[in-house]
C-alpha cells in the first residue's frame, strides 16, 4: 500500500490509518464506505466492524474464546471549511444513534473534522456528551485542537484512533 | 482498457519452491548416474534448480493464480489465471467500499443495493492505490467522470 502523500486530507490519512488496522486492539473494522448517505446525513467515512479481530493461530483463537463479538462502527464527518455548528452535530449524533439501534451496534465512534477553530458551545456540547455507546471527536485542521466526549468509547478515540496524531497535533485538550 | 496487475512474490515462490527441491532430486539423480562427483561442477550443475523450479513455477502461477484487472470507464473485468472470474459494467452497482480481508488486505466491494448482491475486485493483488481507486470507481458508479488524476493514481504502486 502506498504511504500518504503531502496533498492527502486529514480525513484521507485518518482513513489510511483505520484501514491499516489503527483500531485493532479495540475493533477490527473490515468495511469502509467513503460519502455513505442516511437520510440526509452523509457520512464523509462509514466503517463496519467487530470487537472480535480475526487474527491468526493463537491470536485467532484467543479472540474466539476471549472477546465478545460486538457489532461497532465508525462515522466520520468532514465540514471543511463550513462552520460546525451544535445543529449539526446534534442531527449526526441523531442519526448515529439511530443506525446503533437499527443494526444492534455496541457502540460507535463519531468523529467529526473541521478546517475551522471550533466555537465555544460544540466544545461544551461535545465534551460534555456522556452516552455509553457513542464516542464523539471533534478536530480541527486549522488550530490542531482536538475535543473528545466524556465516557470510554470517546477517549478511545484519542487513546486508540490517535487523531491527533493525523492533525499533527500535540496539544491536549481536558476535561 | 487500462491494466492493474502485480506479481504476487509470496505465491510465485510457494509454487517455485517444491519443484525447486524437485528438479534438484533430478539432476542429482542424473549426475550419480553419469559418475560426476567433481565438486564444482556437481554444485554449478545443483545450482541449475533455481532457474528450472522457478520457470515451471512461475508458468502455473500464471496460468492459476495471476491476478489482472482490466478496466475502463464503464466496464471492468478480473482475470485470475487464465479465466476471467468477474466481469461487469459499473453502472450496474450503486455502492463501493472497500473490505478488508483475512489478512488486513483491502479489496474493492461493488454493491448492486446496498447491503445485498456484491462482486469482489481482488485490488490488493494488483498495483492499485485502494483509497484512490476507490474514489474513481465511486464516482463510476455514481454516474459522475472521473477525476483527472484518479487514472494515473490508480496505477501507482
Amino acid at each position: 500500500m502506498k504511504s500518504s502523500t503531502p496533498s492527502e486530507s486529514a480525513v484521507d490519512l485518518f482513513e489510511s490509518r483505520l484501514i491499516r488496522g489503527g483500531t485493532r486492539l479495540i475493533a477490527d473494522l473490515t468495511e469502509f464506505f467513503r460519502d455513505y448517505r442516511v437520510d440526509d446525513t452523509t457520512f464523509t467515512i462509514y466503517a463496519k466492524g467487530a470487537t472480535r479481530n480475526k487474527g491468526f493461530l493463537l491470536s485467532r483463537f484467543l479472540a474466539w474464546t476471549v472477546l465478545p463479538n460486538y457489532s461497532v462502527s465508525l462515522f466520520c464527518v468532514d465540514e471543511g471549511s463550513a462552520l460546525l455548528t451544535t445543529e449539526k452535530v446534534r442531527k449526526s449524533v441523531d442519526t448515529v444513534a439511530r443506525i446503533i439501534k437499527d443494526e444492534d451496534l455496541k457502540w460507535a465512534w463519531l468523529v467529526f473534522f473541521s478546517d475551522r477553530d471550533f466555537p465555544p458551545p460544540i466544545v461544551s456540547f461535545i465534551s460534555r456528551y456522556d452516552k455509553r455507546e457513542l464516542g464523539l471527536a471533534a478536530a480541527s485542521t486549522s488550530s490542531r485542537q482536538v475535543v473528545l466526549s466524556n465516557n470510554q468509547v470517546g477517549r478511545s478515540i484519542g487513546k486508540q484512533l490517535k487523531l491527533r496524531k493525523t492533525i499533527g497535533s500535540n496539544r491536549t485538550w481536558k476535561n | 482498457m487500462e491494466k492493474l496487475t502485480k506479481t504476487q512474490v509470496s505465491i510465485l515462490a510457494s509454487y517455485s519452491m517444491p519443484l525447486v527441491l524437485l528438479s534438484s532430486f533430478a539432476i542429482n539423480a542424473l549426475l550419480v548416474t553419469f559418475h560426476i562427483s567433481g565438486g564444482t561442477l556437481r554444485l554449478v550443475l545443483l545450482a541449475g534448480s533455481f532457474p528450472i523450479g522457478f520457470v515451471l513455477g512461475r508458468l502455473i502461477y500464471t496460468r492459476r493464480s495471476h491476478v489482472e484487472i482490466q478496466f475502463d470507464n464503464s466496464s471492468f473485468r478480473v482475470i485470475k489465471g487464465s479465466k476471467e472470474v468477474v466481469t461487469g459494467f459499473w453502472r450496474n452497482y450503486r455502492m463501493v467500499s472497500l473490505v478488508l480481508d483475512q489478512f488486513g488486505k483491502p479489496n474493492l466491494r461493488l454493491y448492486k443495493t446496498k447491503g445485498g448482491d456484491h462482486v469482489d475486485l481482488p485490488i490488493s493483488r494488483t498495483n492499485a492505490e485502494p483509497q484512490r481507486f476507490r474514489d474513481y470507481a465511486q464516482s463510476l458508479v455514481d454516474g459522475r467522470s472521473p477525476r483527472g488524476a484518479s487514472l494515473q493514481a490508480a496505477e501507482v504502486a
